[in-house]
C-alpha cells in the first residue's frame, strides 16, 4: 500500500524523530530551537495525516509564536562563546543512561501490550472543526472555562512576579 | 483534493500535483515582478518622479534586470556567521509564504486546497516565517541584523492576536473556517459583502496585516534609518532575493486574503454585472488591495517602536474583542427577530 499517506507518514516520523535527537545531541541553544521547531512541524503534518485538521494548525499557530519567543529568550540570556568541551563520563551518566534505558523498555513493553480497539470511534469527518466546537462547548463546556481560569491566573502571577522584581530593583 | 491525497501515490498524480505547483509559482513570481515595477511607478509618481523607464518600453523589463543581477552577484557568507543556519533562514521565510496560497479561493472553479480550516492555516502557516527571519538574523551575527529579527518577533506575536480576533467576526457571520464558504456566504452583490456589517473587523486586519507584513509603516524590522537593512544585513544575491520575494509573495496572500474576507472574492459588485468572470472581479478587487498598500507605503511614515506596541495592545486588542462581542449581538438580535 504506497499511497501518498505511507510515505508521508514515512517522511514526517523520520523529521520528527531526527528533530528531537538532534535538539538533545546539539550545543548551541538556536540549534536546539530550531530541531525542536521541526519536531513540532513534522506533529502537525501527522495531525493532518490523521485528518485532524484543526489540531494540527492550532498546533503550527501556537508553537510557532512560542518557538520564536523561546528563541529570542535562548539568545538573549545564555552565553554565545561557551566552550563545548565533553564532560567526563562518570557514575552519574551511567545511571541516567541505566535509568532511561529501564524507562524505553518501561514505556515499550507497555505500547506492546495495550489491546487498541480494532474500531475506532467513527465522527462524521465532513466538519470536524464543527464538531469540535459543539463537544467543545457542550460536553467539555467546564473543563474548558476551568482551563481558561488557569491560563489567566498564571497571567496574572506572572505580571505579579515580574512587577515585584521591579518594585525591588527600584 | 482529500481524493488526490487518499488515492495511490502513483506518477501521474505526483507529476500532477508537481505541474499544478510550477503554475502557480510562476504566476507569483510573475505577479511579483510586476507589483515591484508597479509599486516603483506609484511611488514614483506620488513623489513627483518618473519611476523606471530605462529597460524596456516603459520601463517594463527594469525588475527582470535587477532579479537577474541579483541572481549573478557573488553569494557572500560572512566568515562569522552559522553557516548551516545563514543558509537555511531564506528558504524558512519563502516556503510558507508560498504554501499559504494554497488554500485561497481565486473563483468558482479555480481553487486548489478545500480546505475546512482555511482561514486558521493561512494565519498559522504565515507565523513561521517569522521563525525564518528571527533565525537568518541570529545567524548573520551582526547586531543590527539580531535587533531587526527580535522587533520582528515582537510585532508578530503582538499583532497575530488582533488579526485573529478580527476575523472572527467574519467567521462568525459565515459560521465556518472556509474560504470557499466565507466567499458564498457573501454571493449577490455589494450589500452583502462583509466589509460593511465588519468595518471594525476590516480596519483591524488592515492595520494588523500590514504590520503582520512587515510593510510601511510598520517596516521597524528593516528600518534603514537605525538598523542598516534590519534582519538581512548580511545577505547578498539570491538568499537577498528570497527574503524580498517572501514579503512580496505575503503582499500577495494578504491582498488576495482580504479580498477573500470582505470582499466578497470572485463576486461581482451588482447582479447585472456578472457576465463578467469571476476571475476579473477578484483580481480588480486584489489589485485594489495591491496598490493601497503602496500608496500607504508612499504617504505614511514609519512609527516607534513604544507607539508600535501601545497601538497593538492598548487599541487594536479591544476593539477587535468589542467587535466580536457586537457581532454576537448583532447575529442574535438577527435570529430574535426572524
Amino acid at each position: 500500500m504506497s499511497t501518498g499517506q505511507v510515505v508521508a507518514f514515512f517522511i514526517l516520523s523520520f523529521l520528527a524523530f531526527s528533530g528531537a535527537i538532534m535538539m538533545i545531541a546539539f550545543h548551541r541553544v538556536v540549534h536546539m530551537v530550531v530541531s525542536m521547531a521541526t519536531t513540532f512541524l513534522s506533529l502537525a503534518g501527522l495531525y493532518i495525516l490523521l485528518e485532524a485538521e484543526f489540531v494540527a494548525v492550532v498546533q503550527v499557530m501556537v508553537y510557532a509564536g512560542a518557538i520564536s519567543i523561546l528563541m529570542i529568550f535562548g539568545i538573549m540570556m545564555t552565553k554565545h562563546h561557551d566552550g563545548e568541551e565533553e564532560k567526563p563520563t562518570t557514575w552519574k551518566s551511567w545511571f541516567t543512561f541505566g535509568s532511561v534505558a529501564a524507562f524505553l523498555f518501561l514505556v515499550y513493553v507497555s505500547i506492546r501490550n495495550t489491546k487498541f480497539p480494532e474500531q475506532t470511534q467513527q465522527y462524521v469527518s465532513e466538519n470536524n472543526v464543527l464538531e469540535i466546537g459543539q463537544m467543545m462547548f457542550n460536553q467539555y463546556a467546564i473543563p474548558f472555562e476551568i482551563i481558561s481560569v488557569l491560563l489567566t491566573v498564571a497571567f496574572v502571577g506572572a505580571i505579579l512576579i515580574a512587577r515585584r522584581e521591579e518594585a525591588e530593583t527600584e | 483534493m482529500a481524493d488526490y491525497v487518499l488515492s495511490a501515490f502513483t506518477w501521474q498524480n505526483g507529476l500532477l500535483f508537481f505541474i499544478w505547483t510550477v503554475i502557480t509559482l510562476f504566476a507569483v513570481l510573475g505577479f511579483v515582478t510586476y507589483a515591484i515595477y508597479f509599486e516603483r511607478k506609484v511611488i514614483g509618481w506620488m513623489q513627483l518622479r518618473i519611476g523606471p523607464n530605462r529597460v524596456g518600453p516603459l520601463g517594463l523589463l527594469q525588475t527582470v534586470a535587477d532579479i537577474a543581477k541579483l541572481l549573478m552577484k557573488e553569494d557572500i557568507i560572512p566568515k562569522a556567521a552559522v553557516r548551516d543556519l545563514f543558509i537555511i533562514a531564506p528558504a524558512l521565510t519563502f516556503v510558507p509564504s508560498f504554501v499559504v496560497i494554497a488554500t485561497i479561493p481565486f473563483s468558482e472553479s479555480i481553487t486548489f486546497a478545500d480546505l475546512n480550516i482555511g482561514i486558521l492555516y493561512y494565519l498559522a502557516l504565515s507565523s513561521i516565517s517569522t521563525i525564518g527571519i528571527i533565525i537568518g538574523s541570529w545567524a548573520s551575527n551582526n547586531k543590527y541584523s539580531l535587533l531587526g529579527g527580535m522587533r520582528s518577533a515582537a510585532q508578530m506575536i503582538s499583532y497575530e492576536i488582533p488579526l485573529v480576533l478580527s476575523v472572527v467576526g467574519v467567521i462568525l457571520m459565515s459560521s465556518s473556517l472556509n474560504l470557499r464558504v466565507i466567499v458564498e456566504g457573501q454571493l449577490g452583490g455589494v450589500w452583502h459583502w462583509n466589509i460593511f456589517p465588519q468595518i471594525i473587523g476590516f480596519v483591524i486586519f488592515i492595520i494588523a496585516a500590514v504590520s503582520e507584513l512587515n510593510r510601511t509603516p510598520f517596516d521597524l524590522p528593516e528600518a534603514e534609518s537605525e538598523l542598516v537593512a534590519g534582519y538581512h544585513v548580511e545577505y547578498t544575491g539570491f538568499r537577498f532575493a528570497f527574503f524580498m520575494l517572501a514579503e512580496y509573495v505575503y503582499v500577495f496572500a494578504f491582498s488576495a486574503m482580504a479580498t477573500v474576507l470582505f470582499l466578497g472574492g470572485w463576486d461581482a459588485p451588482a447582479p447585472f454585472l456578472s457576465f463578467i468572470p469571476g476571475l476579473i472581479w477578484f483580481l480588480l478587487k486584489f489589485s485594489f488591495f495591491v496598490f493601497f498598500l503602496f500608496w500607504i507605503r508612499a504617504t505614511l511614515p514609519r512609527i516607534r517602536v513604544d507607539q508600535l506596541m501601545s497601538l497593538a495592545w492598548k487599541v487594536l486588542l479591544p476593539l477587535s474583542l468589542l467587535n466580536i462581542l457586537l457581532t454576537v449581538f448583532a447575529i442574535e438580535i438577527h435570529k430574535w427577530i426572524a
